[in-house]
């Protein structure tokens, strides 16, 4: 095990009486993809400005490439590249002229910087709209500017607050192309994410927080493992009570009826719905769809959180677009 | 010893780069938004007919030519609004996602709001010409040589510079552009008129009187009337800033920055968003 690129022992923080974080801790090896995985206003872009500087926890402490974020944030900040949940370019700037900029206040120099600038540009598909202002830049095209200016510096470790969020499928596998080619690079990535998906295929660890606390952490692996098996659901084509019946019998233990369809747990996966399949057909009843599903990231939060006080909670949309 | 000594020399280096880094960003910005710089130029063309022309052909001078008396004052005014315009161009700079990324970044703490001060001066230097330009056209002469009337100059942008400190950290302490706008913009009508900028203050009731000599923005138009050689009769007496009104205004700007410069930087650094 390598040492850890980010550590961060019990973070928390409040607004007033909005209580952000609670008690947050993570460690991040380096080299690795760490997703942060939460719904809106689970405190992952409060995370993310303690750990990059930009906001004292007001406890806990954490560090980031070895030196401390609050007595040694100067250290931090050569090490670190940062792209936040909101747009950090400059709309008055063209595109080359912010990188460039970023470049010189990395204290690269000019010639590096512009050298470096010519490089991102290539290399995030702006070379077209490098002399374009920033303001006439599309939403996708401001995100990849706002990537590329982090790495201008090559830096150690890179914190990203949703860097998918508001991207097209197209944009979203090419975000994931660039993160997954950084991390090859040796480059140690914090990701934050309201998609199971997302971290799924990105991330080496997930830390899922919840009201400003860890509420599960572990490898997609594990987490799959321990949060929710897969499931099958048989939707019948109309809700016929009796059919329904024979159906849970069938599914066996832990079958739920809800409207026209049936669902269980599949601890077979594949083989459980091969075997599903061979019976509904044996019991000749009209079924409209059968497959095996993943939870999703609602019945993740539901699993993982105990949110019985606050039934509002469930009903939260959790693939929301971040404020 | 040396170890720190180089690491000294480094942090300077590094913080006059970041300094001369964002000065240029700004300036680009600048150049960036011809609207502004229009209606910056704008502005004093259209203080030299309103006071010049329209107020000024019922105001009377004693032996003098009252636009000569004016433009100083108007020199005095343009660094007034740039001070104004700084508050609420820094109030925007805050609002913007760009402030996180520079903290994000190795930057020297006080080199953006550095940049700012600097880019401000330069960005003021076409306004001042074009206000010159109209000084000349309508009949204003320096003269006292041409040495006292850079010298006179050179006390305006140090004026200016001091109270763009003051504009900033309005900039800073205001909530919104709109919040900046309303809270500078008082204080500078204020101090704009209740001067000798555009009247002689000795026909004004003695409760403002008083107030109107005391103004800073007196000593500065003082001195630059004295520097221009456009005086008219003696200061009142017993106001040591008018008697002394380049000593004033000078120590006052130095005064000025040297403690609101450090206060602009804690507060950038410590700003939170
Ligand atoms: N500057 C602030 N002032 C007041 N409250 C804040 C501030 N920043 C965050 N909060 C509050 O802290 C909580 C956590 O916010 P945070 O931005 O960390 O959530 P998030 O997980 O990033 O959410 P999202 O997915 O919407 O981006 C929220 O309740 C939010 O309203
Ligand atoms: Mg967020």
């Amino acid at each position: 095990m390598t040492a850890p690129a980010i550590t961060a022992e019990h973070l928390a923080r409040a607004f007033g009486p909005t209580k952000a974080l609670v008690d947050v801790s993570l460690d991040v090896a380096a080299g690795s993809v760490c997703a942060l995985l939460g719904r809106n206003g689970a405190g992952k872009t409060t995370t993310v400005r303690i750990l990059t500087t930009l906001l004292p926890a007001e406890g806990g402490r954490a560090q980031v490439a070895g030196f401390d974020v609050a007595s040694q944030a100067a250290l931090v900040r050569t090490r670190i590249g940062v792209t936040g949940q909101t747009a950090t370019m400059d709309e008055l700037l063209t595109g080359a002229e912010n990188l460039e900029t970023i470049g010189r206040f990395c204290h690269l120099g000019a010639a590096i910087s512009r050298r470096r600038t010519g490089e991102l540009l290539e290399q995030f598909d702006l070379v077209g709209a490098s002399r374009q202002l920033v303001k006439r830049y599309s939403g996708g095209m401001r995100r990849r500017l706002d990537l590329a200016a982090s790495l201008i510096h090559h830096p150690e470790v890179l914190f990203l607050d949703e860097p998918t969020t508001g991207l097209d499928p197209v944009g979203r596998a090419e975000m994931w192309t660039s993160i997954r080619s950084l991390v090859s690079g040796g480059t140690t990535v914090l990701l934050t994410t309201q998609y199971l998906d997302e971290a799924d295929r990105l991330a080496d660890t997930i830390v899922v927080i919840d009201r400003g606390l860890v509420v599960a952490e572990g490898t997609p692996e594990q987490l799959k493992a321990s949060i929710g098996r897969p499931f099958i659901r048989v939707t019948l084509t109309e809700a016929d009570p009796a059919a329904l019946e024979q159906v849970g019998r069938l599914l066996g233990e832990g079958a739920e009826v809800s409207g026209r369809s049936v669902s269980a747990p599949a601890s077979d996966g594949l083989a459980s719905l091969d075997q599903v399949v061979v019976w509904l057909r044996d019991l000749g009843v009209p079924v409209h769809e059968v497959g095996l599903e993943h939870p999703s990231l609602d019945e993740v939060f539901s699993t993982v959180t105990d949110h019985s006080h606050h039934p509002g909670v469930h009903s939260a949309s959790a693939g929301g677009r971040g404020a | 010893m040396s170890d720190t000594a180089v690491r000294a020399e480094r942090q300077l280096r590094d913080g006059l780069l970041d300094a001369y880094t964002a000065t240029r960003r700004f300036l680009i910005r600048g150049k960036r938004q011809p609207d502004v710089i229009f209606g910056t130029l704008l502005m004093p063309v259209m203080f030299v007919v309103l006071f010049g022309y329209v107020f000024g052909s019922s105001i009377a001078v004693p032996g003098g030519n009252y636009r000569s008396y004016l433009m100083p004052g108007l020199f005095a005014m343009s660094v007034l609004f740039s001070a104004a315009n700084v508050a609420v161009a820094v109030a925007t700079d805050m609002s913007e996602g760009v402030v996180d990324r520079f903290r994000t970044l190795p930057i020297a703490r006080s080199a953006i709001i550095i940049g700012r001060s600097l880019s401000t001066l330069l960005l003021g230097i076409p306004v001042l010409v074009v206000m010159i330009a109209c000084g000349l056209a309508v009949g204003w002469r320096p003269v006292d040589g041409l040495g006292n009337a850079i010298l006179a100059f050179l006390l305006f942008e140090l004026f200016g510079v001091a109270i763009g400190w003051l504009g900033i950290l309005v900039g800073l302490l205001a909530g919104s552009a709109q919040a900046a706008d309303v809270i500078i913009n008082i204080p500078i009508f204020l101090l704009g008129f209740i001067s000798s900028v555009f009247v002689d203050p000795a026909n004004m009731p003695a409760w403002l009187r008083v107030i109107a000599y005391w103004n800073p923005m007196s000593a500065l138009v003082t001195a630059g009337r004295q520097l221009f050689g456009n005086t008219i009769g003696p200061p009142p007496s017993g106001v040591w800033s008018l008697e002394h009104p380049i000593a004033t205004t000078f120590a006052l700007a130095m005064v000025i920055i040297i403690v609101v410069a450090p206060i602009c930087v804690h507060r950038y650094s410590h700003s939170i968003r």
